[in-house]
């Protein structure tokens, strides 16, 4: 291994939507920004249309990870037990690992939080054994970052319709067109009495920002977009910082530590990274910076605020107070599955996603906040197969094979994210044994939510399933939800924001408390999850952090 | 190989009777052996040692059973050992470690994904499973993301 030092104003670790953003603000106010990303520049064709390795059925693999086994992680069960899991596991709990992260395959939801979702505690107090808590900021401090995300990174939305969080301007996209099944769903809602509309997605419904509209192909989520019609940081603030010149992008690059002096000023970080970029030798390099800025995903900047011990810090940086890896959330998602009278004449087109109710997500008698539901994407048929065919259907032969072709065009389903109450003893930490292809420790995942989330999700697929029968679903089934680690769908909250350095890791903005130069822009800063897909709050918080740290040049 | 011969020829007749042919090509006729065998040659390669050994099993229980080895059997003979096999209804010892309610289940899993998911996996010759159930992803033929 060779050794290699240079000098940049910021250091980004993670190129996803959160990294990309901020290497696209701080580049442009003239900022040298290196963004080192743990996976590689996917193109279109890298990423294969394989049905049983994708995102979100990743049987034997998945479409954006390479070399799979050098990224293990420890998952322990409920009982105790522990197991080095790998990437396609549900147990891992992946997030893609390329350039743009999990917004090159997402579902591109691209809600607003409630206002209530800022203030939990007070509106609901702390259940016993929860870390529930309200965040230091309120959505009046997030909504003109918000605003900037859906225009800058591309939403489409019916702003008449999203009234739960005050807007000053419409979406730059007309809304995604109709679908069958939404169609039935609209009346369901309306026999209901339940207000439901056009969800917002950052998807171009038509050109925008120089790339193409979406082709409405039946594929979607878990796949790479065939227009590019799906909007991320990876083809609009990334885009935009590399074109600056003032920005460097290495890939395959794996940080081993941040580098902090005496006190506590984090002055660089080490990494690995292939000697060239196609290179499999690897070397270590050292890079300084003013300013460091954390974006891998609630479990990778958890790690690496860990790995990164001192013997200033010896709990590992900004875990004074021993929240870092801590109240690790995501959502949980009842399903709830049924069949219509009749298939479509015309097959729901791509996205799928059409429908949407905020009903539910505050205000449910005796309940602990609440969630989303929407309908969901077109259904792969291997999908349709494992989970949505009715329960008490033989699982082969011909009466399988006729209800598969029977069946499949008359399915109907619904789904929401789950506002978890977070527990502190869900957390990430890192594993005394199994070390990565680097020789790093990796990230050990222990713990289960708390069971107020559970009770959240139940009374959440009732509902889901009352306005299936409204909409006139024949049948109508669903599991019961158990009580486990939830952070495949959605990872965040294990470096919570918090005024009080005693109270969370970073400050309002992001800064890690007691680093005045360290920053956090992902998941890890939610200190609770919202009732609702996640992504345009990371991408808000993004902005919102650029913007302060700009402000300081 | 993972599979000797007349361990093939019983996951051929069993996938012939998992997935049948009706007025629809049914899993022999779509590949999904092949998309088995290659599974068990890569991504399943540990698990194949016993997928094998209990097809060898399977044949044991045709025997104890009905007198003749499964892939003889008549059709509704082989359905009944297969009833049987989901509920651990057994005449002949399986492994505790790989019971076979387990092994029928995972070789319905497999037979499904071969059958229903994309061509390029091998399973599903020229879309079959797709034509019969009206889906098709709608990927353009030149896709215009870089």
């Amino acid at each position: 291994m060779s050794s290699v030092t240079s000098n940049y104003d910021v250091i980004i670790v993670g190129a996803g939507l959160g990294g990309g953003i901020v290497a696209g603000v701080l580049a442009e106010a003239g900022q040298r920004v290196l963004l080192l990303e743990r996976g590689r520049d996917l193109r279109y064709r890298d990423i294969p249309s394989d049905h049983l390795r994708h995102h979100r059925l990743s049987l034997y693999g998945d479409n954006t990870t390479h070399a799979p086994d050098g990224h293990p992680r420890v998952f322990v069960d409920p009982q105790g037990r522990s197991r080095t899991v790998f990437p396609h596991e549900a147990d891992y709990h992946n997030n893609a690992l390329t350039v743009g992260g999990g917004s090159r395959i997402w579902g591109m939801q691209a809600w607003r939080f409630h206002p209530d979702d800022f203030r939990m505690a007070t509106r609901y107090g702390r259940p016993p054994g929860s870390s529930l808590a309200d965040w230091p900021i309120s959505y009046a401090d997030l909504a003109p970052f918000y605003e900037r995300a859906e225009h800058e990174i591309g939403v489409a939305g019916d702003h008449t319709a999203t009234d739960y969080a005050p807007r000053d301007r419409a979406f730059p996209l007309p809304p995604v067109p109709a679908t069958p099944t939404g169609t039935w769903l609209a009346r369901g809602a309306a026999t209901l009495g339940w207000n439901a509309f056009t969800p917002p997605l950052a998807v171009n419904t038509k050109p925008y920002l120089g790339r193409d509209g979406c082709v409405q192909c039946r594929q979607c989520i878990g796949f790479a977009c065939p227009s590019d019609a799906r909007n991320g940081s990876h083809n609009t603030l990334l885009p935009r910082a590399l074109a600056t010149g003032g920005c460097t992008l290495i890939t395959r690059a794996q940080v081993a530590r941040i580098l902090t002096d005496a006190s506590g000023r984090a002055h660089g970080v080490e990494y690995f990274a292939p000697t060239t970029p196609d290179s499999d030798q690897t070397e270590r390099r050292t890079a300084h910076a003013a300013t460091i800025i954390l974006a891998g995903g609630a479990i990778e900047t958890a790690r690496l605020l860990l790995l990164s011990a001192s013997a200033q810090h010896p709990r590992g940086l900004g875990n004074h107070s021993d929240h870092v890896g801590r109240h690790l959330q995501g959502h949980y998602y009842p399903v709830v599955s049924g069949l219509l009278p009749v298939g479509f004449q015309n097959p729901n087109l791509g996205p799928g996603v059409s429908i949407a109710t905020t009903q539910f997500n505050h205000g449910n008698p005796g309940i602990i906040g609440g969630a989303m539901l929407a309908n969901d994407f077109v259904k792969l048929p291997i999908i349709f197969w494992r989970s949505h065919l009715p329960p008490d259907l033989p699982r082969w032969g011909q009466a399988n094979k006729k209800a598969m072709r029977e069946l499949y065009l008359r399915g109907i389903d619904l789904r929401g994210p789950v506002q978890e109450i977070p527990s502190p003893d869900s957390r990430v930490t890192l594993d005394p044994h199994v070390r990565d292809h680097f020789g790093l420790p990796v990230a050990r995942l222990s713990g289960t939510t708390h069971p107020e989330t559970v009770r959240t999700a139940e009374f959440i697929r009732a509902r889901a399933e009352d306005w299936l029968r409204a909409a006139g679903a024949e049948r109508v089934w669903s599991s019961p939800m158990d009580l486990r680690l939830s952070a495949s769908q959605h990872q965040a909250g294990t470096a919570r924001l918090a005024a009080d350095p005693r109270e969370g890791v970073t400050d309002p903005f992001g800064r890690v408390h007691g680093h005045d130069n360290l920053w956090i822009t992902d998941g890890s800063l939610h200190v609770t999850n919202g009732g609702f897909n996640p992504a345009l709050t990371i991408m808000a918080l993004a902005f919102r952090a650029a913007t302060k740290i700009a402000a300081k040049f | 190989m993972p599979l000797n011969q007349p361990q093939l020829d019983t996951l051929r007749a069993l996938l012939d009777r998992l997935i049948p042919e009706d007025e629809f090509p049914g899993a022999l006729a779509a590949g999904t052996d092949k998309f088995i065998i290659k599974l068990l040659t890569h991504d399943c390669a540990a698990e194949a040692p016993k997928i094998a050994q209990s097809l060898t099993q399977l044949d044991a229980e045709a025997i104890a059973c009905h007198d003749h080895p499964f892939v003889t059997l008549p059709i509704a003979a082989q359905d009944t050992l297969i009833s049987a096999l989901e509920h651990n209804r057994t005449a002949t010892v399986w492994p505790v470690t790989f019971p076979a309610g387990v092994f029928i289940n995972r070789l319905i899993d497999l037979a499904a994904e071969g059958f229903y998911a994309d061509p390029q996996n091998g399973g599903n010759r020229d879309g079959t499973s797709w034509r019969m159930i009206g889906y098709d992803p709608l990927l353009p033929a030149r896709p215009s993301a870089p």
